[in-house]
């Protein structure tokens, strides 16, 4: 039977051979599946079974496979990225809801959000180096340039904590704000930016002590950062106010604003950077945002409760497949 | 389909943005976010389950009624029943005190290292199939709800909750969801518990309590219908279900130690309880005790049968002293 199955994926992966370089993942958390889907053709290719309950997904730090992280099966489901084909399977990484790579590639931390636990494994082969328990939802996860530290959102306290990598040990744990989600590090390596869901914006944070520095106002919900490439301007997802902000980091303010319904959380930039995908959770949908005219161009139906969404950042383009599933046009969004 | 589908989600997440998020927001609630937005839909799937039973499975029961009765006075407690119970008051009441102990079990397993084997582990293949995997889960969690069924029967104590259930001397499409809300917990954590081990999809889950639901309260129904010979050994329809339903007798004591499968007969087949003899007998319980429920509206039932249960679990000796 494991043959046949194995079959199955290849045929299945075969057939959309033709779009992988062009392809879009996005994981379908309520669904056990991913689709892929074809920038330029703005439609669903195919949907692959995957572990279930998948939240997000990432580039290895070799760029050569895909890591996508199943919680409730506690396992992560390996892919090639250039063809989305499957590697394999690693298993026993406890509920990986929020998984990263700290910059130097030697570890790869896990934020276990149902089950209260923040895992450090040694990248090059997953081997668990540190289990750290702690109360109130890890959530999402950034990494100091050097390796040292990641810090990690407490979503139901409140609360931002750093660990050292090399020693798993805590070196701070403050209180951020209500809710809070994404976090990210900025270039210069002398903020974070936290994301609060439980409030309408930002807080800044100095990643020596947790300090907070500053607050932006962004929208009800403010959950996930994506950078627009430029190492300046970042986008900020706002679930509840269901719309994305365009942060200018330097001068600290929103620059843009795009109302993106349906609860929109992850989000990636296409190779030109002209376009951001952005998962509707609530609609089964992802948007095709036009970054220059800050407007949903496009919005692609997907499977139930999309979460993590990954570029496959190969280059080539083109498809030869119908699609399972057209595209609306920015008509169709509410 | 795509655009019945897309009216649903819209609503849903109308709904959902429109009334409930903003209270999520407002009082500090966002890690309930997404399981909110399910509890909507799962409100709103209540709906359609009252609808058809209400316009369609009625329907059939008053055209071809199995027990004729002058008034169905007896029945407006379990339309109450099920009004809390697909309106989600009842789950919701349920989740609460479920979730911190379930969720507690789950903290203390996974404390000791332990992650209990997934079923895709031991069934890879049924990754593979969206249908596969529905029909095995609810296969599975049917073949545990048949076992719970029994274990209600069998001890004394829960027996003191589930007769309420068996109680109804009117049994109709309304009475499947007339159970104390203890039996509706410990039913609960019950299948969450079997969950940790066997673990479900949320949409499957959601697909299998609106089906399963249906087809019980397609079960409970006042008429002689079955799915034909090879159909009532495939699936509950009201004749076998009513069986189990019937009031035990001088000559037939354990009666409705029979037919106890939710959905599928196949586990009564297999462990010797089914029977098929297609006899009209009438419902209820011959305990004057659980035969004085009848009668009694929503909040005298639920604490009259919380206080049998106090009784079932007191010694013998006391049982008596405290009897109401």
């Amino acid at each position: 039977m494991k043959k046949m199955v194995f079959l199955a994926i290849l045929l299945a992966l075969s057939i959309v051979g033709p779009v992988q370089a062009d392809a879009v993942l996005v994981l379908n958390s309520e669904e056990a599946s991913y689709s892929i889907l074809s920038r330029s053709g703005r439609v669903e290719l195919a949907r692959l079974p995957v572990g279930r309950e998948p939240h997000h997904l990432l580039v290895t730090p070799d760029g050569k496979e895909v890591i996508v992280g199943s919680t409730a099966t506690n396992e992560l489901l390996v892919l090639d990225v250039k063809t989305g084909e499957r590697r394999r399977v690693v298993r026993d990484i406890i509920d990986p809801y929020h998984l990263g790579f700290s910059p130097d590639g030697k570890w790869f931390v896990t934020a276990a959000y149902r089950l209260d636990h923040v895992d450090i494994y040694r990248a090059d082969d997953f081997k668990l180096a540190g289990r750290i328990f702690i109360d109130g939802l890890p959530s999402h996860m950034a990494f100091d340039a050097d390796s040292k530290t990641v810090f990690v959102t407490l979503q139901q306290t409140g609360r931002l904590v750093a660990f050292d990598l090399q020693t798993q040990a805590i070196k701070w744990n403050v209180k951020v704000g209500e809710a809070p989600a994404g976090v990210v590090m900025l270039p210069d390596n002398k903020r974070l930016l936290v994301a609060l869901t439980g409030a309408d914006g930002l807080v800044v944070v100095d990643p020596k002590d947790g300090s907070t520095t500053g607050s932006l106002q962004t929208g009800k919900g403010a959950h996930n950062f994506f950078p627009k490439g430029d190492g300046r301007h970042y986008f900020l997802s706002n679930r509840v106010e269901g719309t994305v902000s365009l942060i200018d980091t330097q001068d600290m303010k929103v620059v843009g604003s795009v109302r993106v319904p349906g609860g929109p959380d992850c989000m990636d930039i296409t190779p030109d950077g002209k376009e951001l995908w952005v998962t509707q959770r609530f609609l089964r949908r992802i948007a095709v945002v036009d970054i220059e005219q800050m407007k949903v161009v496009a919005s692609i139906p997907v499977g139930k409760s999309p979460h993590g969404v990954l570029m496959l950042k190969s280059g080539a383009a083109g498809t030869k497949l119908a699609p399972v599933r057209a595209a609306s046009t920015a008509a169709d969004q509410k | 389909m795509r655009q019945l589908l897309d009216i649903w989600i819209g609503a849903q997440t109308w709904i959902f943005e429109t009334l409930v998020s903003p209270v999520l927001f407002r009082f500090g609630l966002m890690e309930w976010f997404e399981p909110a937005f399910n509890a909507v839909e799962i409100v709103m799937l209540g709906i359609v389950q009252i609808l058809v039973i209400a316009l369609g499975m009625r329907f059939l029961e008053r055209r071809w009624p199995l027990e004729k009765w002058p008034n169905d006075d007896l029945v407006g407690v379990d339309r109450v029943y099920t009004v809390l119970n697909k309106l989600g008051i009842v789950p919701l009441a349920v989740f609460m005190v479920t979730y911190p102990i379930s969720n507690e079990i789950e903290h203390l397993v996974r404390s000791w290292g332990y992650a209990p084997p997934r079923l895709e582990r031991i069934v890879p293949w049924i990754h593979d199939s969206a249908l596969a995997s529905f029909l095995v889960y609810f296969i599975l969690y049917d073949f545990a709800a048949y076992w719970l069924h029994r274990a209600q029967h069998r001890f004394g104590w829960w027996w003191a909750l589930h007769s309420l259930h068996h109680s109804q001397r009117q049994v109709t499409v309304w009475s499947d969801d007339r159970n104390h809300v203890v039996d509706d917990l410990l039913m609960t954590l019950a299948l969450v518990v079997f969950a940790q081990f066997v673990g479900v999809q949320p949409d499957d889950y959601i697909l299998i309590l609106m089906i399963g639901r249906l087809v019980e309260s397609w079960s409970h129904a006042n008429v002689d219908m079955s799915f034909g010979r090879v159909g009532q050994r495939l699936l509950v329809g009201p004749r076998f279900h009513r069986l189990h339903h019937a009031m035990a007798g001088p000559d037939e004591r354990h009666i409705h130690d029979h037919n106890f499968a939710p959905v599928f007969p196949i586990w009564d087949i297999l462990f010797g309880t089914a029977n098929y003899d297609g006899k009209h007998r009438p419902t209820g319980v011959d305990d004057p005790e659980v035969e004085a429920d009848n009668g009694r509206g929503w909040i005298t039932q639920q604490v009259t049968v919380l206080g049998r249960l106090v009784r079932a679990l007191l010694p013998r000796r006391f049982r008596r002293a405290t009897a109401l």
